[in-house]
């Protein structure tokens, strides 16, 4: 089985493998230099010590003729996370991997190594780097149950005065009275952690070593997308990712059979994605397959054309901008036709009484009325941070007495422009809505062209709504809703951009990335991340977001980045990956 | 404690837009009213950016009823220190406009109040800082400063936004029964009867130059 790959040895766990096939373009990267991205703190924060001073990748003994396979799963009781790679030189990996001590091992022909938190196995040449981490609320649940059951108090209860500042002395004579040989709450929590930590550990080597079975054995549409020649390769399991959603624990219990029934329609729905590296662009192609009832539905949706009107709305040099269409009353209709008979085999008297509701509910609702006052195309834009107008309270003096009092004047501050807006073919339902607000609070008021609810957002900024031409916009752009509501007119989207648009299917997305991060207020950014924000506002680059073909088994979405820099793709992706790290985290 | 970090602190990371105006009136007997108002109502949609976040710069966001709680609590432990009376608090949450009354029988009284009342609910290590003295009177000569405590946090925010730092004010007025010979900071005004003294300086002045707001006022005798 091990013959010479190393994407052999991601454990069945794993739910998520990014790939990196192309390793040329991390010889050139010194470690010191790759370990400073933030995103690698996640994998090698045990690997690296001052001793790789002036080592690079290529001296580590890492095999850069086969592919590094960064790995995350996580089952109902452990998160394991990791990574595999194909080793030339050991005694040069361990110079560089030199916290690891080696472990009795119990696997064939492999070797195993321990750090204080991470384990190696190398069998081959081939390495893997795993981290099992026990579920932490489940360490939890497991420690309670133990704690209570002795007898104990609550560990949180301390009795005392919790705002009582006790001396060290103090502390250190309590610690001592305590009886040693009984283990306090932390400690039992701990041993708890470390037993289950080694059960879970030999599981994964149990399942990998001695039954052969890993990802790339299991999973065809992984060993698929493996043989991708692109430089790299994404993979995430969906549907295992719906077995271990927490909030489904009560529908798996309670109604085993409809459980099934649903995991059933996750079935096979699974994201890939190839990663192409360019001269000059980035792109991120990925497929979302999905089981034939769930195919059907999202076809349904998809089957819904983009309304121009909006292209009015969005400024051709938009900093950035999404458009959303779908097809609610066909993906409703749809889902009503594949759903509603999962639910009614149920014999659940609750779940009887809600089918029931829904059958009513659809018989007596004027559907067509709902679908058509929203459609289903939405768009969105980031217009960059203006000032916005609002009102402030500032002290005055009497030059007599310096008494003072308060007075409430104009203000201006800044925030970022957004704008949302989406097709209805009902302006009669967000009128009466609006015309009924108004009634209630002075803070809603009609002009000729749009509404303005003032002191919307924040308790000071006001929110204007537009309601024209089959589109309700809301927006915090005055500029737009006093001088512009009937669109951009010759500024807005060119023919060009509308078409691209059209052809991008349900989904598409624009940022001019230097200008976002030109405009992006970093007031709020944490300090390690604004030098980043700060270098991304050197570079000029766009990237762009279109859904394509939906098929009953899959849907085709595609990630462009395009950049204008003599820096190489590899060094841009590794940034890029490190901005989307820093920003999601 | 770090709510009362943030509550002390939100003030000063937020002087872009800050007016803050502490008002002190002697009388001849020693006893008086010391007045401090912090108003953010120009900096509304920064703050309440600010309170709709979980946590910022590593630090956990107050909400709105955790920032009133600490200031009932400030209230309530300072009005049952020796000298002090009539404290009284009022918070506007609508425009960020913070009013603190204190009523004191002598200056030494209400230093010593608003020093043990910080140090209980700061509980913070540099402790010396909030300790040091800011202010003192002889009968004749009042001297105010700033505090290192407040001084040295002040010098280690960074000038981000400097054109709008440079929009916000902090006014110190003392007010006494007699006369005012003379003051020691030469930006000082005094009212026409020469009562009351009033001492305007802008945030980033103050920032780039804590001394501004030192002054040594003298009553004629």
């Amino acid at each position: 089985m091990f013959g010479q790959k190393s994407e052999l040895m991601i454990p069945q766990e794993a739910v998520t493998v990014f790939s990196i096939n192309n390793l040329d373009l991390l010889k050139k990267i010194g470690v010191d230099q790759l370990i400073s991205y933030d995103f690698m703190n996640e994998i090698h924060q045990e690997l690296f010590d001052g001793s790789t001073d002036n080592k690079s990748l290529k001296d580590a003994g890492i095999d850069f003729d086969q592919r590094l396979n960064i790995f995350y799963g996580k089952t109902q009781n452990m998160e394991v996370s990791g990574f595999t790679f194909g080793i030339t030189d050991q005694a040069a990996l361990f110079s560089v991997f030199d916290d690891f001590d080696p472990l009795p091992s119990e696997i064939n022909g492999a070797k195993a190594y321990g750090s204080f938190f991470n384990n190696l196995v190398i069998k081959n040449n081939n390495g893997l780097l795993i981290r099992v981490e026990p579920i932490e609320s489940y360490v939890s649940s497991m420690t309670d149950s133990i704690w209570f059951s002795r007898g104990n108090l609550s560990p949180y209860y301390q009795g005392f005065d919790q705002n009582e500042a006790f001396s060290d002395d103090e502390l250190m004579s309590q610690d001592i009275s305590y009886e040693l040989l009984e283990k306090n709450y932390n400690e039992l929590r701990d041993s708890i952690q470390y037993v289950l930590q080694h059960q879970y550990l030999s599981e994964v080597f149990k399942g990998l070593f001695q039954e052969g079975k890993s990802l790339y054995s299991l999973s065809q549409p992984f060993r698929e997308v493996l043989i991708h020649p692109v430089a790299g390769v994404f993979y995430m399991d969906n549907e295992r990712n719906f077995d271990r959603a927490k909030n489904l624990w009560y529908l798996k219990s309670v109604l085993p059979s409809l459980y099934l029934d649903i995991q059933e329609l996750y079935q096979g729905n699974i994201i890939t994605g190839d990663l192409v590296l360019g001269a000059q662009s980035i792109d991120f192609n990925i497929t979302a397959s999905y089981s034939e009832p769930l195919g059907s539905i999202y076809l349904e949706m998809n089957d819904a054309k983009f309304d121009k009107r909006i292209a009015k709305y969005i400024k051709e040099d938009q900093s950035a901008f999404f458009t959303y269409t779908i097809n609610l009353e066909h993906a409703y209709n749809k889902a009503y036709e594949i759903v509603l008979p999962l639910l009614e085999k149920e014999k659940n008297i609750d779940l009887s009484m809600n089918v029931l509701t829904l059958k009513l509910a659809n018989a007596f609702i004027n559907k067509d009325a709902v679908f058509d006052a929203y459609k289903g195309c939405m768009f969105g834009t980031f217009n960059g941070v203006k000032k916005v107008k609002t009102r402030k309270i500032e002290f005055f003096y009497n030059e007599d007495t310096f008494e003072y009092g308060e007075r409430e004047t104009d203000a201006e501050e800044e925030m970022p422009i957004f704008t949302l807006g989406f097709t209805t073919g009902r302006p009669d339902v967000p009128e009466l809505i609006l015309a009924h607000l108004s009634t209630i609070t002075s803070n809603f008021e009609k002009t000729p062209n749009y509404w303005v609810y003032n002191k919307a957002i924040f308790d000071a900024a006001p929110l204007y709504m537009i309601n024209t031409d089959g589109l309700f916009i809301l927006t915090n752009d005055e500029d737009l809703a006093k001088n512009h509501a009937d669109g951009y007119g010759k500024a807005g989207l060119s023919n060009k951009t509308l078409k691209t648009i059209k052809k991008a299917g349900s989904m598409s997305g624009f940022a001019n990335l230097k200008a976002v991060a030109n405009q992006f207020p970093t007031d709020f950014l944490l300090p390690e991340q604004v030098p980043l924000m700060e270098s991304l506002r050197g570079k000029s680059g766009t990237m762009s977001l279109r859904s394509g073909k939906t098929t009953p088994r899959n849907t085709e979405i595609s990630l462009s980045y395009g950049f204008e820099s003599s820096e190489d793709s590899g060094k841009h992706l590794l940034d890029m990956l490190n901005t989307l790290y820093l920003l999601t985290k | 404690m770090k709510i009362t970090y943030i509550l002390f602190l939100l003030p000063l990371l937020l002087s872009s837009c800050i007016e803050i105006i502490d008002d002190l009136s002697i009388h001849s007997d020693g006893t008086g009213t010391f007045k401090y108002s912090i108003n953010l109502s120009s900096s509304k949609l920064k703050v309440n950016s600010i309170l709709s976040l979980d946590s910022l710069d590593g630090k956990k966001v107050p909400d709105l009823a955790e920032i009133e709680a600490k200031i009932t609590e400030f209230k309530n432990l300072l009005s049952q220190e020796p000298g002090i009376s009539m404290v009284k608090t009022d918070f506007n949450t609508s425009d960020f406009i913070l009013k603190i009354s204190i009523d004191f029988n002598s200056i030494s009284q209400l230093q010593s109040g608003i020093k043990s009342v910080l140090i209980r609910l700061s509980k913070d290590k540099d402790q010396y800082a909030i300790e040091e003295d800011w202010i003192s009177w002889d009968g004749k000569t009042l001297n105010r400063e700033i505090p290192s405590a407040v001084t040295s946090k002040v010098k280690s925010f960074e000038y981000s936004e400097i054109d709008l730092l440079k929009s916000g004010m902090y006014t110190s007025i003392t007010r006494f029964d007699k006369p005012i010979l003379k003051t020691s900071n030469s930006n000082c005004k005094l009212n026409p009867s020469r009562t009351a003294s009033m001492l305007q300086v802008n945030t980033f002045d103050l920032k780039l130059n804590n001394s501004l707001i030192e002054n040594a006022i003298t009553l004629t005798p």
